[in-house]
C-alpha cells in the first residue's frame, strides 16, 4: 500500500505553518506560539509514522509529472528518513528555544515566518526523490535562510547575507549546470535507482561523467561548508544563535553534505564512483578541510566563531565517512549526519545562553561561567567532549567506524588526520572547560559579566535551558547507548547494510 | 590465597554488585552536588562525609563475590564486564587503596573544611570540586579494570584522565596550575596515541574486545607498529622515560591523598593497559614483537636507574617519591617486556608482576600519605614514627614484608628462565629505590612540623602501611603463585638496602645540585622550550599565508570591479541600442533590400 499523502502532508506541515504565521499579526505572540509548536509536533509525529512505514517496507511515493521527462516526486527511503527525523527534531527544539532567545525583539514575525519555511525546505530535501526536485528545495531553502542571515538588520549582518547569497547562488548555478548535464545525459534519474544505469555511460562519455560529477559535488561543497568555498560560514555567525544552531545543525551544512550522500550513493553510486576515481579526490578534500577548520578554530577568539570553525570541520566527517568506500565509512557518514547535528545544536544553543544571559561573546569573558550557569556549562561540555570524540558523547562512535573504514578502504592515513584533528579539538575545546570551571571569574566576585540579565528563576529562561539540555542528553545517550536497535548507529547500520551494500 | 574462587555463583549478585560499584560512586557525586545546592548559596556542608568515605566499598565487595561476567548488548559498542585473575587482583588493590585514601583525605582536608565553615568561599568551592570529581575519577578506574570491550574500557581510561585533572589542580597554587596543565598537555597525547592505536587495530582485526585485540595484533600485518603506538600512549600514563614529564611536576603539587591514588592506582592503569593490549605470553610472535620487546626492556632499565640517578638529587619529598615511582615503574616495565621477549615464561611472570603492582601501589600510597604525616607529627616518640614513616621504604627495597616476597616472586619467576643478567639489573635498581626512600624520609625530616594532625589522617595512613606489608594475604591470586623466600635466600634479597642507604648518604652530604641544575620535570622543560619554538614558526607561517590571502583577495576583488565595469560599459551599449532602434531597424531593412535586390541582379 502507497500512502502517497503522507510525504506531501507532513512537507506542507512546515509550509502551512509558514502561510498562517506570515497572516498572523506581529503581536499574536500566543497564537504563533501555538501554530510554530502544534507544527512542529504534527511534523515529528508524521515523520515518526513514515519512518516507521519505512521500517515495514513500504517506500511511500508522490509523482506528478511537471513537464514531459520531469517528475516532481517526494519519496520516503530510510536516507531520508534519517535526515528528515533529524531535522524535525530539533526543529522542534530549535523553535522552542528561539522562542525563548527572540522574546521581545522586533520583527518575530518575519523571523518565525522563514524559519518555518527553512525547515520545510529541509525536510523536502530529505523527501526529493530526484535531483529535479532536490534542486527545487535546494534553492528554496537558500532564499528563506537570508532573511534568517541577516535578521537584525546591522551593516554586518547585511553584509554577511551578501556573501551568503554570493556563495550560495554560485554554488546553486554550479549545481543546477549539473542537474541538466545529467538529464541531457541521461533523462529523469530517480534517487529509486539507488546508483544503477549510468554505468552504461562510462566507456562512451567518462569525461562528461566525470564533468556532472565535479559539477555536482562542487556546488553541494558550498553549503557543506568544503574549503575553499567555506568562507560565508563563519561570516553568518551575525546571525541570531538559533539560526547559528539551525544552519549548523541541520539546515544548511546539512542539506550539502546530505546532497553529497545522494549523489553519491544514490545517483552515481558507490561503484561508479570509485571507478571515476572520485572517491580518493573526495577523501583528500575533507581532509584538508578538516584539518583547515580545526586550525583556524584554534585561532578564534570569539565562541560562536570557534564553533563555526569547528562545524567546517566535523560536516567534513560525513564527507570523509562517503569517500571511504565500504560498509563502515558509509555507516560512520551516516551516524555523523545525526551526531554531529545533536552535538553542535547544543553547542550552540549553549553559546546562545551565555550570551542572552550574560552577553558573553568572546571565550576570555567565559571564566567562571560554571558556576553561574552550571547547566549550561554541563551541557556545553558533554558537547565538547563529544566533537573531541571521546566516550561515551556519540562522536566517539563516528570516529570509531571513520577509523574502520579508513583500513577497511585501504587509507590508513585518514586515522592520522583523526588523531590529529581530535587533539586539535581537545587544543580548543579545552581551554574553554578550563574557563568555565577552573577560572574565576565574576560569579566568584572578580569583575562583572559584560551584560547581565536574569531571565527566569533558574539560571536562564526556561525557554533556552530544556531544548540545550534535552539535545545534550540525546548526544550523551546516542553514544551511550549506540548499540541499540533504533540508535543513530543502529539506523545508520540498517540503511548501509539494507540500502547501499551488495 | 584467602579468598574463594567465587563467593556464589549467581550471575545476577555479580551483575547488581558490578552495576553498583560503578554507579555508587556516580551516586555520590551525583549526592555532594545536590547538598552543596540545597544548603544555598553561602551555605556550607560537611563535603566528605560518611557517605562520600563509602565511595570504593561497593568495588571491594565485588571483589569478594569472585569472578563472573556481564555482557551488555546495548552499551555504547557492545559491553562487556569481567571479573578475570587478573582484574580481580587488580580491582581489589585499587579499590583498597581508593577506600584508604578516602580515610585519609577527610583528615587531610579537615582544616580546609574548617576554613569552609569559617566562610572562606575559595575552600568551600575547592572542596566541592574535589567531592564531585573524586568519585568520578574513581568511577573511571573501576570500568577500566573490569572492562574487557574496548570502547568501555577507553571511557574508563578517559574519564579517570580527565576527572583526575580536579585533583592536581587542587589547591590552585601557580605551581599546582602548572603541573596541572602539563598533566592535561601529556594526558591529551597519550589519549591520541591510545585512540589511534584502537582504530587502527579495530579496522584492521574488526575487534571489540580486548581480547580479541591482543589476538589481532598478533597477527595484524601492522602489528608491531600498532603494538608500539599503544605501548607508547599507555606509557604516558605508567611514566616510561620520556613520557614520564608529569609525574614530577603533578605528584607534588597534588594533595597527598591525591598522590596517594595517582601514583598507587592510577598509572598503574597505563599498566593495566598494557597487559590488555599486547600479546604478552603469545608464543606465535614474529621477530618484530620481539624487537619490541628488547626496547620496551632497555626502556624499562633506563627509567629503573635513570629516574633514580635524578631522584636522589630533588629537594621535595613528594618530587623524590615520584621519580621513585617513575624507577619503579620502570622496574615493571621490564617485566612486561619479558612476556614479549621470553613468552614462554610468562605464566609464571604475570602473577609475580601482579604482586608487585599492588604491594608497591599501597606502599607508595602509604609513602604519599606519610608525607603529610610527617608535616603534622603526633605526640608519639619521635623514633616509632620514623620507623613507621620508613617501613613502607624498606619493603619497596624488598628487605622485608611483602615487598621481600613481590622481589622473591619475580626473581624466581626468571631464574626459571635463566634470566641471570636481568635478575641482577633489577637487583642493582633495587638499591636505587632504596636510596630514593632514604633521601625522601631525610627529604621529610628537614620539612617535619609538629602537630594539627587529624585522626582520619593517622590512621588511614597507618592502615595503608599495615596492609602493604601483607600484601600476599589479602591479594586474590593463587598461593603457590606468592611464596615467602626460603631464609637461605635472604641475604640476596636484602643486600640493596645497606648499598642503597650508603649512596643516599654520600650523594646528601657529599654533593647536592642546586635546584635549578636538576629542575623538577627535567625534560619537560625541554619540550616546552621546543614547543613554544614550534608555535612561534607555525605563528609566522600563518602570518605569512594571511597577507598571501589578503593579497590575493585584493587583486581578486579587484578583478571582479574592472569585470563590473566591462559589463556596464556593455549594458550601456544595450542602452545605446536600444535608444537607436529604429533607426538601426531601418538601416538593417535598408540592407537586407539592397542585399535581395543585389541576389536578384540577372547576371
Amino acid at each position: 500500500m502507497n500512502a502517497a499523502w503522507l510525504p506531501p502532508m507532513a512537507l506542507s506541515t512546515s509550509l502551512l505553518a509558514a502561510v498562517v504565521i506570515f497572516a498572523l499579526p506581529e503581536n499574536a505572540w500566543r497564537w504563533r506560539t501555538g501554530v510554530n509548536l502544534g507544527a512542529a509536533l504534527v511534523k515529528l509525529t508524521l515523520v515518526v509514522l513514515l519512518g516507521y512505514r519505512v521500517v515495514e517496507g513500504h517506500r511511500d511515493t508522490f509523482r506528478f509529472p511537471v513537464v514531459e521527462g520531469i517528475d516532481f516526486v517526494l519519496r520516503a527511503d530510510a536516507l531520508g528518513m534519517m535526515f528528515a527525523g533529524l531535522s524535525s527534531l530539533l526543529w522542534l527544539c530549535t523553535t522552542l528555544y528561539a522562542i525563548g532567545y527572540l522574546e521581545g525583539s522586533p520583527n518575530r514575525k518575519r523571523f518565525f515566518g522563514f524559519f518555518s519555511l527553512c525547515v520545510g525546505s529541509t525536510l523536502g530535501i530529505a523527501l526529493a526523490g530526484n535531483l529535479f526536485t532536490f534542486l527545487i528545495f535546494y534553492e528554496m531553502l537558500t532564499l528563506s535562510t537570508y532573511p534568517l542571515v541577516v535578521h537584525r538588520g546591522t551593516p554586518k549582518a547585511l553584509d554577511a547575507g551578501r556573501v551568503y547569497l554570493r556563495y550560495t547562488l554560485a554554488g546553486g548555478t554550479v549545481l543546477l549546470l549539473g542537474v541538466v548535464l545529467l538529464y541531457s545525459l541521461a533523462g529523469e534519474h530517480s534517487f529509486a535507482l539507488e546508483g544503477s544505469g549510468l554505468e552504461v555511460f562510462l566507456p562512451d562519455y567518462r569525461g562528461l561523467l566525470l564533468l556532472i560529477f565535479a559539477l555536482l559535488v562542487g556546488g553541494l561543497a558550498v553549503k557543506a561548508a568544503m574549503v575553499p568555498v567555506h568562507g560565508w560560514l563563519p561570516r553568518a555567525m551575525v546571525a541570531p544563535a538559533p539560526v547559528s544552531a539551525l544552519l549548523h545543525a541541520v539546515a544548511v551544512v546539512k542539506a550539502g553534505a546530505f546532497g553529497i550522500l545522494r549523489v553519491v550513493y544514490d545517483v552515481f553510486g558507490i561503484e561508479l564512483s570509485v571507478e571515476l576515481g572520485m572517491t580518493t579526490v573526495l577523501a583528500v578534500a575533507a581532509s584538508i578541510t578538516i584539518v583547515y577548520g580545526s586550525l583556524r578554530a584554534l585561532a578564534q577568539e570569539e565562541l560562536k566563531s570557534r564553533l563555526a570553525f569547528s562545524t567546517i570541520s566535523q560536516v567534513s566527517y560525513i564527507v570523509l565517512g562517503i569517500s571511504l568506500f565500504g560498509p563502515f565509512g558509509t555507516i560512520a557518514a551516516l551516524t555523523h549526519l545525526l551526531h554531529q547535528g545533536l552535538m553542535k545544536v547544543t553547542l550552540f544553543f549553549c553559546a546562545g545562553n551565555y550570551a542572552e544571559e550574560l552577553g558573553i561573546h568572546r571565550i576570555d569573558e567565559l571564566n567562571g561561567a560554571g558556576r553561574r550557569m552550571p547547566l549550561t556549562s554541563l551541557a556545553f561540555t558533554v558537547g565538547a567532549l563529544g566533537m573531541i570524540g571521546l566516550p561515551p558523547v556519540a562522536g566517539f562512535i563516528t570516529k570509531w567506524y571513520l577509523g574502520m573504514g579508513a583500513v577497511q578502504a585501504g587509507m590508513p592515513w585518514v586515522i592520522v588526520v583523526l588523531v590529529a584533528v581530535s587533539m586539535l579539538n581537545a587544543m580548543y575545546f579545552l581551554p574553554i572547560l578550563y574557563r568555565l570551571w577552573f577560572r574565576l571569574g565574576p560569579a566568584h566576585g572578580h569583575g562583572a559579566w559584560p551584560e547581565e540579565r536574569r531571565l527566569g528563576h533558574m539560571e536562564t529562561s526556561a525557554w533556552l535551558l530544556w531544548p540545550m539540555v534535552a539535545t545534550a542528553l540525546l548526544s550523551l545517550g546516542a553514544g551511550l547507548f549506540a548499540a541499540m536497535p533504533f540508535s543513530p548507529l543502529g539506523w545508520a547500520t540498517a540503511v548501509a547494510l539494507g540500502d547501499y551494500l551488495p | 590465597m584467602m579468598l574463594p574462587d567465587t563467593l556464589t555463583s549467581s550471575a545476577l549478585w555479580f551483575n547488581s554488585l558490578l552495576g553498583l560499584a560503578l554507579l555508587w560512586p556516580l551516586l555520590l557525586s551525583i549526592k555532594v552536588m545536590w547538598r552543596h545546592v540545597a544548603a544555598g548559596d553561602q551555605g556550607v556542608v560537611q563535603y566528605l562525609n560518611g557517605w562520600w568515605l563509602s565511595a570504593a566499598w561497593p568495588a571491594l565487595g565485588l571483589v569478594l563475590v569472585g569472578n563472573g561476567q556481564w555482557i551488555l548488548d546495548g552499551w555504547i559498542l557492545g559491553g562487556q564486564w569481567e571479573l578475570t585473575a587478573l582484574s580481580r587482583a587488580w580491582l581489589m588493590f585499587t579499590a583498597l587503596l581508593w577506600a584508604l585514601a578516602a580515610l585519609h583525605a577527610r583528615g587531610y582536608f579537615a582544616h580546609e573544611q574548617a576554613e569552609a565553615n569559617a566562610g572562606d568561599t575559595a575552600a568551600r568551592r575547592r572542596l566541592l570540586r574535589l567531592a564531585v570529581l573524586w568519585p568520578l575519577t574513581l568511577t573511571g578506574n573501576i570500568l577500566l579494570i573490569v572492562a574487557q570491550d574496548i570502547a568501555s574500557f577507553y571511557l574508563g581510561f578517559s574519564l579517570m584522565t580527565f576527572a583526575a585533572y580536579a585533583l592536581v589542580i587542587h589547591d590552585e597554587s601557580q605551581r599546582a596550575v602548572l603541573g596541572a596543565h602539563v598533566y592535561l598537555i601529556m594526558a591529551v597525547l597519550g589519549e591520541g596515541m591510545v585512540l589511534g592505536g584502537f582504530l587502527w587495530v579495530a579496522g584492521e582485526a574488526q575487534v571489540l574486545t580486548l581480547e580479541g585485540l591482543r589476538e589481532g595484533i598478533a597477527q595484524a600485518p601492522h602489528g608491531v607498529a600498532i603494538a608500539a603506538l599503544l605501548w607508547g600512549g599507555f606509557g604516558i600514563k605508567a611514566g616510561v622515560i620520556g613520557l614520564h614529564v608529569w609525574l614530577p611536576l603533578a605528584h607534588p603539587v597534588a594533595p597527598a591523598p591525591a598522590s596517594a591514588v595517582l601514583s598507587g592506582a592510577m598509572i598503574k592503569a597505563g599498566l593495566l593497559g598494557w597487559l590488555n593490549v599486547l600479546p604478552l605470553g603469545n608464543s606465535l610472535l614474529s621477530e618484530g614483537f620481539l624487537r619490541l620487546g628488547q626496547l620496551i626492556m632497555v626502556v624499562g632499565l633506563l627509567a629503573a636507574f635513570g629516574a633514580a640517578i635524578y631522584g636522589v638529587m630533588q629537594r621535595h619529598p613528594k618530587a623524590v617519591l615520584a621519580y621513585s615511582s617513575i624507577s619503579q615503574m620502570g622496574m615493571m616495565t621490564t617485566l612486561v617486556a619479558t612476556g614479549l621477549t621470553a613468552p614462554d615464561n610468562w605464566h609464571l611472570v604475570w602473577p609475580a608482576l601482579v604482586l608487585f603492582v599492588a604491594h608497591h601501589a599501597l606502599a607508595k600510597g602509604a609513602l604519599f600519605m606519610g608525607t603529610s604525616i610527617s608535616e603534622h607529627l603526633p605526640a608519639w616518640p619521635l623514633t616509632l614514627m620514623w620507623a613507621l614513616l620508613a617501613l613502607p621504604g624498606l619493603s619497596l627495597a624488598g628487605t622485608l614484608g611483602a615487598g621481600m616476597v613481590s622481589k622473591w616472586g619475580f626473581k624466581s619467576a626468571l631464574y626459571d628462565n635463566e634470566q641471570t643478567t636481568l635478575i641482577w639489573l633489577l637487583s642493582l635498581a633495587a638499591i636505587g629505590t632504596a636510596a630514593l626512600v632514604s633521601v625522601a624520609l631525610w627529604r621529610q625530616w628537614q620539612q617535619r612540623q609538629v602537630g594539627k594532625g587529624n585522626g582520619w589522617q593517622l590512621y588511614a595512613w597507618l592502615a595503608t602501611l599495615g596492609l602493604a606489608l601483607i600484601t600476599p594475604v589479602w591479594l586474590p591470586l593463587p598461593a603457590e603463585s606468592m611464596p615467602f623466600p626460603p631464609f637461605a635466600e635472604w641475604p640476596g634479597l636484602v643486600w640493596p638496602l645497606p648499598l642503597g642507604v650508603l649512596a643516599a648518604g654520600l650523594v646528601l652530604t657529599l654533593w647536592t645540585p642546586r635546584p635549578f641544575i636538576v629542575p623538577t620535570g627535567d625534560l619537560w622543560w625541554l619540550y616546552a622550550a621546543l614547543g613554544r619554538a614550534g608555535a612561534n614558526v607555525y605563528g609566522a607561517m600563518v602570518h605569512r599565508l594571511f597577507i598571501t590571502k589578503a593579497s590575493i583577495v585584493t587583486r581578486a576583488l579587484a578583478m571582479e570591479t574592472l569585470l563590473m565595469k566591462r559589463l556596464e560599459q556593455l549594458l550601456a551599449s544595450d542602452a545605446w541600442m536600444r535608444r537607436h532602434a529604429s533607426g538601426l531597424m531601418m538601416a538593417l531593412a535598408v540592407g537586407l533590400v539592397a542585399l535581395l535586390a543585389w541576389e536578384n541582379i540577372p547576371s
